[in-house]
């Protein structure tokens, strides 16, 4: 499904992501963790097109993304939900879910919303409320809910659960699982045990914008033996 | 420049009929300046950049729809095709000057539209002469109750009301609209979301110089034309938009209406010179409340 390779991204005189590569197979749920800094959100931009200085060859189902703007290559299929400013805020709930819907394949919008409010009921309720003024728990959902209601072949979601109360936690996960049981392909950085261990079947590790292993859930036993492990293998 | 002059009104015989007159005055000079200042306001929203050449696409409107008046004869005929060939002409032209630009400094920006301003108008005086190009206007005038008014002037009202409500629905229901207030709040996400951004701003520019390019040849019979005329339009024009809320087409369009009121009603009791202080005073005044709520000025 993608493939990346020796990908690098330069932000100002910094090299933040020092020739990654790496591959998700279709319907496969995938992680980026490690600690803050060391180029995860970084490597999801520059998939999708919003880091300016890349380098690498990155292809979805075999056709070449790199050099292709961000807006071409979410109409191939990339969809992103970013950790924060997901929401346009000056625009309603049911509009923000509509821009992408606008340019969907099937051309299906009423569909797109649905799929959306399926997901987080309590968005249908506050359709026509300015998103910038949903509580942040909200904001995330909506982003999370618009991103897989538009059915991207990928989806990456940067830190869907940073910051959140447990309740809402809880939907997020639901969320993202009722979208890989439905064969969506998933690529995700979170630091949360609990949701990578339910989501994905594996891990890759970051540090110093190099990848430094490939983990499964079932490798960790703890929270607090993943945050070792990452912290360890960093020190390496 | 010189907004449409006043209706003498010679069967205007009382306060009523003056206030009626003074009304539809201030609906003209309202109309004329909105068609203006929601092109620009439409730059500030989509693109957050000041375009100094604004005017200059008024001045074009204008020659434009005198050269092709000349051609065709007819008025209205010449004012759309006008405003069709200045908007893809000054889209374009906008769009390879300012794209290169679009993540380097503002100030670069600012610069080259400037110079744009300086080419454009030192062109216009090369190639279309420095002559005023004069135009009677195409409709005399009608009779509204006690008071005669110009037709053509109210044309000008219906024509400007028009494209602001248009251009309201436009932003609000259809695709492209909607696209640009998604790009005018988060450039980033819109593209990630598969929005045509380039698109998107190649339509924001067209459309904008269009719309001043329409205020040039409607208000030709009412202003006339030179290769500087865009110059003082442009300057109420800014100051209107920056009022209105930056970005801010309906704010830009409710200010416009308001200051061809103030401006209008105002002339009953004050000498126009005094008013014109007076409202651009308020403006000022208006612009450091704002900006110290909302940090506006920090944006220009």
């Amino acid at each position: 499904m993608l493939d990346v390779e020796d990908l690098h991204a330069f932000y100002g005189p910094s090299h933040v992501v020092q020739g990654v590569s790496f591959s998700i197979t279709r319907g496969e749920a995938v992680a980026l963790v490690g600690r803050n800094g060391v180029g995860k959100t970084s490597t999801l931009k520059s998939l999708i097109g919003l880091e300016t200085r890349t380098r690498g060859t990155i292809k979805l189902e075999g056709t070449p993304l790199t050099g292709m703007a961000a807006h071409v290559r979410a109409s191939r299929g990339l969809g992103y939900v970013p950790e924060e400013r997901a929401v346009f805020p000056q625009m309603t709930v049911e509009e923000n879910i509509r821009i992408g819907a606008l340019l969907h394949r099937t051309g299906d919008q009423r569909g797109v919303l649905d799929r959306a409010y399926s997901l987080f009921p309590i968005l249908r309720e506050r359709r026509l409320q300015m998103a910038g003024t949903l509580s942040g728990g909200q904001q995330k959902m909506l982003g999370l809910a618009r991103g897989i209601a538009l059915q991207p072949k990928l989806l990456m979601v940067d830190e869907p659960t940073e910051g959140l109360m447990p309740a809402n936690v809880e939907l997020i996960t639901n969320a993202l699982l009722t979208a890989i049981k439905e064969g969506m392909t998933v690529l995700v950085v979170d630091s949360s045990f609990d949701l990578l261990r339910q989501l994905c079947s594996r891990m890759y590790a970051m540090d110093r914008g190099l990848l430094i292993g490939t983990y499964r859930p079932g490798d960790f036993a703890s929270p607090d033996d993943l945050a070792a492990t990452m912290l360890g293998e960093a020190r390496h | 420049m010189t907004w449409p002059r006043p209706c003498s009104g010679r069967r205007v015989t009382d306060l009523a009929n003056q206030i009626l007159l003074q009304l539809l005055n201030g609906l003209v000079v309202g109309s004329s300046l909105a068609l203006v200042a929601a092109g620009l306001a439409l730059l500030f929203g989509v693109l957050h950049l000041i375009n100094f050449a604004q005017g200059d696409f008024f001045m074009l409107g204008g020659y434009a729809a005198w050269y092709v008046l000349g051609a065709t004869h007819n008025y209205f005929l010449s004012v759309v095709v006008g405003t069709l060939i200045v908007g893809v002409f000054g889209g374009l032209l906008l769009t390879a000057i300012i794209w290169p630009l679009l993540r380097k400094s503002q100030v670069l920006i600012l610069l080259a539209t400037l110079g744009l301003s300086l080419i454009l108008e030192q062109a216009a005086t090369y190639f279309l002469g420095g002559d005023t190009k004069i135009v009677e206007p195409p409709l005399g005038p009608i009779s509204l109750g006690p008071i005669l008014y110009p037709a053509y002037d109210l044309i000008v009202v219906a024509a400007g009301m028009s494209v602001l409500v248009i251009g309201y629905f436009a932003l609000q229901y259809t695709t492209y609209g909607i696209w640009l207030r998604a790009v005018a709040q988060n450039r980033m996400m819109a593209a990630a979301l598969g929005v045509p951004v380039p698109r998107v701003y190649i339509l924001a520019l067209a459309v904008s110089s269009g719309l001043s390019a329409l205020a040039g040849g409607l208000l030709l019979p009412l202003n006339s034309v030179n290769p500087t005329v865009g110059g003082s339009i442009i300057l109420t024009a800014f100051i209107i938009v920056v009022a209105g809320g930056l970005g801010n087409f309906r704010g830009a369009a409710i200010v416009s209406i308001l200051v061809g009121e103030v401006q209008a009603l105002g002339s009953l009791v004050v000498k126009p010179s005094v008013l014109q202080v007076v409202l651009f005073g308020l403006v000022i005044l208006l612009l450091i409340v704002r900006s110290r709520r909302q940090h506006l000025l920090v944006r220009l």
